[in-house]
């Protein structure tokens, strides 16, 4: 009937762009995860061997702890910080728009420049960071953040923590559509604004707190230019993650098949890592 | 006033304060001997605003400084404002051609998408045995971790002859963020009373018709939303743009910028000033419209 073939006209592109960067995607590399292949000519199969190595592979096994580091980062220390923000100014202080607008504003610079810059900032001779440390008082603290193993994870996680933009707007706008009259109830039995804040913002959002988690987890299993940029996975892989394991096998090493293996493992980690937020969430709501 | 009267506007502030609905203002009686607290959350505030803008007015400053300044005096005011930084950066790389590229990629990458996004949430208004299907189809790619795909995509766009071209990017970003694109604009047009459209198809619209003409204009509002996230995302992409070119016929702004900077003869000043004019449009639209890039922005998430 005429309404199929309209139907059809109007679905069809969509349908294609899907199918070519989503569904062929992820039927390739769960198919050629099981082969090497260069990216030239013939791929050999050659079973579960990619697998194998990937679990042997000191840096493999980095990578997934480190996404699973910057998941629980995400979700434990940065989305409690924009929660608290959104708090405060929810609230609509002195300035709270100003606050806003300035707060929200790195979102819009890329993930790239900011890595560049915090490359920068934490630099041992041109860097901001010791700089201030120098000025202070504080030259014993100076330090090359991002050479030393023992703090380059911390010190590329600093920029992801600290902008909080996107979560901060995320919780605002849940906020302003809980009803006024729940917080002048709560007042008039005497209700302190932090006890306000615990028992009446904080469940009334927290769908919102579970998107917002979802939102970290597919983030950090995206999550590229900071250790890219900034240490390029090192100091001996310490700041390796999955995104950047794929990218270096592809690119550099060549090695397509494992890199598709890897990416197997990373679609999987995310279906985990989100079942697991969903799951909390469902356990949450029928308290 | 009359009892009457006085209700009614009760009953309107009532209604207005459940549409601006927000906690109340803490009342200077609870706020009495909290004075500490007070003072710790603006700290709190303060010291975030330090952390997270302190960074991008240093970058601004050190744009306009000489390389002696800018190890000597790394938080002072540069000695004099010149310009010259921005106009070597200019000399020294393609920054231009970057440009030109980050504009194809944005905005074709952006048009189209919406087209596509738009025709697909339009069929999706009618009712039909698979259309559950088709949404839930559109939509799964918002939680697919997208790095993982890179040797597939790669292989696409370079079968299909588009590597090292802008159109192989757009056509890259056009895909990734079509369910992006599909949520915002589907979530909008949902708004739209369905009388509306019965309506048009009563006085004998056709199918065609009633997209452009009726549900388009509608829609209005959640393209523009649609098209600042999806230019903003276009304009800062990182690991696809570099993937898929290799040189500056294709590069984009973010691609030049980071082989700009990771090249250790570079100059920092001019590195910095390049920076800064890779950011400058983005921050520029923000200054104007960053009501609407908010709403634009975290849109995709509101449902």
């Amino acid at each position: 009937m005429a309404k199929a073939r309209q139907l059809t006209v109007y679905l069809a592109p969509a349908v294609v762009l899907v199918l070519a960067f989503f569904v062929f995607p992820l039927v390739f590399i769960a198919v050629m995860g099981f082969t090497r292949w260069s990216g030239l000519g013939a791929a050999d199969f050659i079973g579960i061997q990619n697998y194998q190595y990937l679990y042997h592979d000191p840096a493999f096994i980095t990578a997934v702890e480190n996404t699973v580091i910057w998941a629980l980062v995400g979700i434990f220390i940065h989305t409690p910080l924009c929660l608290l923000v959104a708090l405060v100014l929810a609230r609509r202080p002195y300035m709270w728009k100003l606050m806003r607008t300035l707060l929200f504003l790195p979102s819009v610079i890329s993930t790239t420049i900011l890595a560049l810059l915090w490359y920068f900032m934490l630099d041992v001779n041109v860097g901001l960071i010791n700089g201030v440390l120098a000025k202070i008082g504080l030259k014993s603290l100076t330090h090359a953040w991002l050479l030393d193993p023992s703090t380059a994870l911390p010190s590329i996680l600093v920029p992801f923590v600290v902008y909080i933009g996107f979560g901060m707007v995320l919780f605002l706008t849940q906020i302003s559509t809980i009803p006024r009259e729940l917080y002048e109830a709560a007042e008039i039995d005497g209700a302190n604004v932090w006890q306000q804040d615990l028992r009446i913002t904080i469940p009334a959002i927290r769908r919102a707190i579970a998107l917002q988690a979802l939102f970290v987890v597919g983030y950090v299993l995206k999550m590229f230019e900071y250790p890219f940029i900034m240490t390029d996975g090192g100091p001996v892989n310490k700041t390796m993650n999955l995104s950047l394991y794929i990218y270096n096998q592809m690119v550099t090493a060549n090695a397509y098949g494992l890199a598709m293996a890897a990416g197997v493992v990373t679609v999987a980690l995310g279906v985990v890592l989100m079942s697991l937020v969903l799951l909390v969430l469902r356990w949450l709501e029928s308290l | 006033m009359t009892a009457r009267t006085e209700r009614t506007a009760a009953a309107a502030r009532a209604a207005r304060a459940a549409r601006t609905a927000r906690p109340p203002r803490p009342q200077p009686g609870v706020q009495a001997g909290r004075s500490a607290a007070r003072v710790v959350k603006w700290l709190f505030l303060g010291a975030l605003l330090v952390i997270t803008i302190g960074p991008v007015l240093w970058l601004l400053l050190s744009s306009f400084k000489t390389e002696p300044e800018l190890f000597g005096s790394p938080f002072g005011l540069p000695q004099k404002w010149s310009l010259q930084n921005f106009s070597g950066a200019l000399d020294a790389q393609p920054l231009l051609d970057y440009f030109r590229n980050s504009v194809l990629v944005a905005v074709t990458s952006t048009a189209a998408t919406i087209v596509v996004a738009t025709m697909a949430s339009y069929a999706l208004l009618h009712k039909f045995r698979l259309n559950s299907t088709a949404r839930l189809f559109l939509f799964f790619g918002l939680f697919v971790p997208v790095s993982a795909f890179i040797t597939p995509i790669f292989y696409i766009v370079y079968h299909v002859g588009l590597y090292n071209t802008v159109w192989g990017i757009a056509l890259v970003y056009s895909g990734i963020t079509l369910p992006t694109a599909f949520l915002i604009i589907k979530t909008y047009m949902d708004t739209i009373p369905h009388e509306i459209i019965e309506s048009a198809q009563i006085d004998g619209a056709s199918f065609h018709g009633v997209f452009f003409r009726v549900v388009v204009p509608l829609t209005g509002p959640g393209l523009a939303t649609a098209a600042i996230f999806l230019t903003i995302a276009a304009w800062n992409e990182l690991l696809y743009a570099n993937l898929l070119s290799e040189n500056q016929s294709a590069q984009t702004l973010q691609v030049g910028i980071r082989n700009f900077l990771a090249s250790y003869a570079a100059n920092y000043p001019q590195a910095f000033a390049a920076t800064v004019m890779a950011i400058a449009p983005t921050i520029l639209a923000y200054a104007f419209l960053s009501n609407r890039v908010i709403t634009g922005m975290t849109a995709g998430s509101l449902k």
